[in-house]
């Protein structure tokens, strides 16, 4: 009797901690980005969200190399964990996307971009984004002015920004697009686009000449201000907008100067969505939506 | 007495390859359902297959006294390369005979600055290093290249291979990696050219007194490994289904690492392709396997550069007691 008392504790003792964590879920986060500053507010935020859901999350970042992070899904993939969570381009890790398929790991991008092999993406619109800070610059100029655009065409995200601020300010009659405008990246688009500018500066010598520089990021749109600063045509009242709410852009824009405003990326609000949508999908098995948009927020002066 | 004499040089010799065995043995017991599986070996071979490719041109360079920084982007130069002729139609060996060309001029011109320019491997492979990445980055227009513009077979040839069971097969990428090994052994093994390679690396003064064609065999190694590293960049690009003109990059330190560790091997301290292989694997299976056991990404580093730097002094101190 003592005997059968004494397995019987022993079995229940072995079994507890399995039936204490059997709803516990390990969710596996890889990214080659880790050191960019939008990924860490991302993988933080998920790892908060995680936590407050009770999962074990292992973050995997390899340092810029995206081969790497191939091999590192298919590891994941072998330890059958619940699901992961990636901050890649998709396109280039197709062999850990199908090795994640074979395992039965439902894969969710966090900021990526959509791919078929993708449970679901969460990410900010950038045809919004764009459309935030060109009807900014329409509405400073009371639908009126000569706008240099600083674009970039090879980079896909980049260049959405590009294709909806130019119909925007072709939509308006009074609104002229004197210059679009892709920086050298030589020694970084900042220096790039400050050489631009400088050249359209010379070229356009009277004062209200330019009323507005819109750049797709926020790199040309500092170097644009570095520009009419050393120009001597800051108090012109020219609008620079950028995107993306960097630090530096922050810093000029609470400086009150010629950059006037920014789009910031909501990064916690995008990683609490993903820990959400996986939740989602680990209860039903299904997600409402494959591409996941969460609003990004104009950034002024007045924000800051 | 005796037997501990005999044990010196063997451990001396084998140690590094214990230690590998070591390694493989901790995480068997730590993962023992998921760790020593074909699946996950073949895995492994996979995803060191590339390094290997590199590491093992590498010795050549090494076998023969110098070393070739470039190696990393010339992967990334040659795969950008056959990337953007794909894009513009070019058919499918077309594109791939140019990469390969491409990676064997680059080395040929490694092979001048060294052998007959006289520069120092370190200076000239510096400079080419600079110089392919550049290039790299121009063609490309310092965008990714992915999707339709890879012709679909190219991204197929890493998911296929020869199959061995059901379900299992042996990686295509692995195969290529065991092809180049066999190459590269017969080479310094059983030619001409590979004897007096390894003269060269053991006395350069005494090899041109002998009459060694000192200069032309440095070239032909830098050639070689050229090749090699051309071949490896088009396996990413394979591994990858796309093109990003950094993406080879990070391979040059990790085949100096794996030559280094290998050299722990041999009796005189020289490169040599088993011990390469050793290093190509303690590399792969530590990222594997920390992986598996969880182990922080930045603490896997510092782990498997202290574990190069172990295996390297272990062997020093174990030639300085000899």
């Amino acid at each position: 009797m003592r005997q059968n008392l004494f397995i019987f504790t022993g079995i229940l003792l072995l079994a507890l901690p399995q039936f204490l964590f059997a709803q516990s879920r390990t969710v596996a986060v890889l990214t080659p980005f880790l050191a960019q500053p939008g990924t860490q507010l991302m993988v933080e935020g998920f790892e908060a969200a995680a936590k407050s859901k009770g999962w074990q999350v292992d973050v995997i970042d390899t340092s810029g190399d995206v081969a790497a992070l191939v091999s590192r899904m298919e590891d994941v993939a072998l330890q059958k964990v619940d699901a992961m969570v990636i901050n890649v381009d998709p396109s280039q890790i197709r062999n850990g996307l199908l090795a994640a398929k074979d395992a039965g790991i439902p894969v969710f991008g966090m900021d990526s971009g959509a791919d078929p092999l993708l449970t679901a993406n969460v990410t900010s619109n950038g045809y919004v984004m764009a459309a935030e800070t060109a009807t900014y610059v329409v509405d400073q100029l009371n639908g009126k002015g000569n706008v240099v655009m600083f674009i970039f065409e090879p980079y896909p995200p980049v260049q959405k920004r590009g294709a909806i601020a130019e119909s925007i300010f072709n939509n308006e009659p009074d609104i002229k697009i004197m210059e679009k405008i892709t920086p050298s990246f030589d020694r970084g688009p900042l220096e790039g686009a400050r050489n631009a500018m400088e050249a359209v500066l010379t070229a356009n010598p009277k004062k209200g000449s330019i009323q507005s520089v819109w750049a797709a990021w926020d790199d040309p749109a500092l170097g644009a201000e570095q520009a009419i600063r050393d120009a001597g045509r800051e108090n012109e009242g020219i609008v620079i907008v950028g995107i993306d709410a960097t630090e530096q852009a922050r810093d000029r824009i609470a400086a009150r100067g010629n950059l006037k405003a920014t789009v910031a990326q909501d990064f916690t609000g995008i990683a609490n969505t993903v820990a959400n949508t996986v939740e989602q999908y680990l209860k039903s098995g299904s997600v409402s939506r494959s591409q996941i948009y969460v609003s990004a927020k104009l950034v002024t002066a007045d924000d800051l | 007495m005796s037997g501990s004499l005999q044990l010196a040089p063997l451990l001396r010799r084998y140690g590094t390859f214990l230690g590998f065995l070591l390694i493989v043995s901790f995480f068997w017991s730590q993962r023992p359902d998921t760790f020593m599986t074909t699946r996950n070996w073949l895995n492994i071979t996979q995803q060191v297959s590339i390094l290997c490719v590199i590491s093992f041109t590498m010795t050549l360079v090494m076998v023969g006294g110098d070393f070739d920084l470039s190696v990393g982007s010339m992967a990334s130069l040659s795969g950008m390369i056959a990337a953007v002729l794909w894009q513009q139609d070019v058919s499918l060996f077309g594109a791939l005979g140019t990469a390969l060309l491409v990676g064997a001029f680059g080395g040929v011109f490694n092979g001048v600055l060294v052998a007959y320019a006289g520069l120092s491997a370190f200076v000239a492979t510096l400079g080419t290093l600079t110089i392919f990445s550049g290039l790299a980055l121009l063609v490309s227009n310092g965008k990714t290249i992915f999707g339709r513009a890879i012709p679909e077979i190219v991204g197929d040839f890493s998911r296929g291979g020869f199959p061995l069971a059901e379900e299992i097969q042996l990686p295509n990428l692995t195969l290529i990696g065991i092809l180049v090994l066999i190459l590269m052994g017969i080479v310094l093994q059983h030619t001409v050219f590979g004897r007096n390679l390894h003269a060269v690396g053991g006395n350069r003064e005494a090899s041109m007194l002998a009459g060694v064609p000192v200069a032309r065999l440095r070239l032909i190694a830098f050639a070689v490994n050229g090749v090699g590293a051309a071949i490896a960049g088009l396996m990413l690009v394979s591994r990858l289904s796309s093109a990003n003109p950094t993406q080879g990059d990070g391979l040059m330190l990790n085949a100096i690492a794996s030559v280094f560790v290998g050299m722990t091997m041999s009796e005189e301290g020289e490169p040599n392709l088993f011990g390469t292989l050793t290093g190509v694997l303690i590399l792969g299976v530590l990222s594997n396997g920390l992986t598996q056991l969880r182990i922080d990404t930045y603490v896997q580093q510092i782990l498997t550069g202290l574990i190069i730097i172990a295996a390297v002094l272990f062997s020093r101190l174990s030639l300085r007691r000899r």
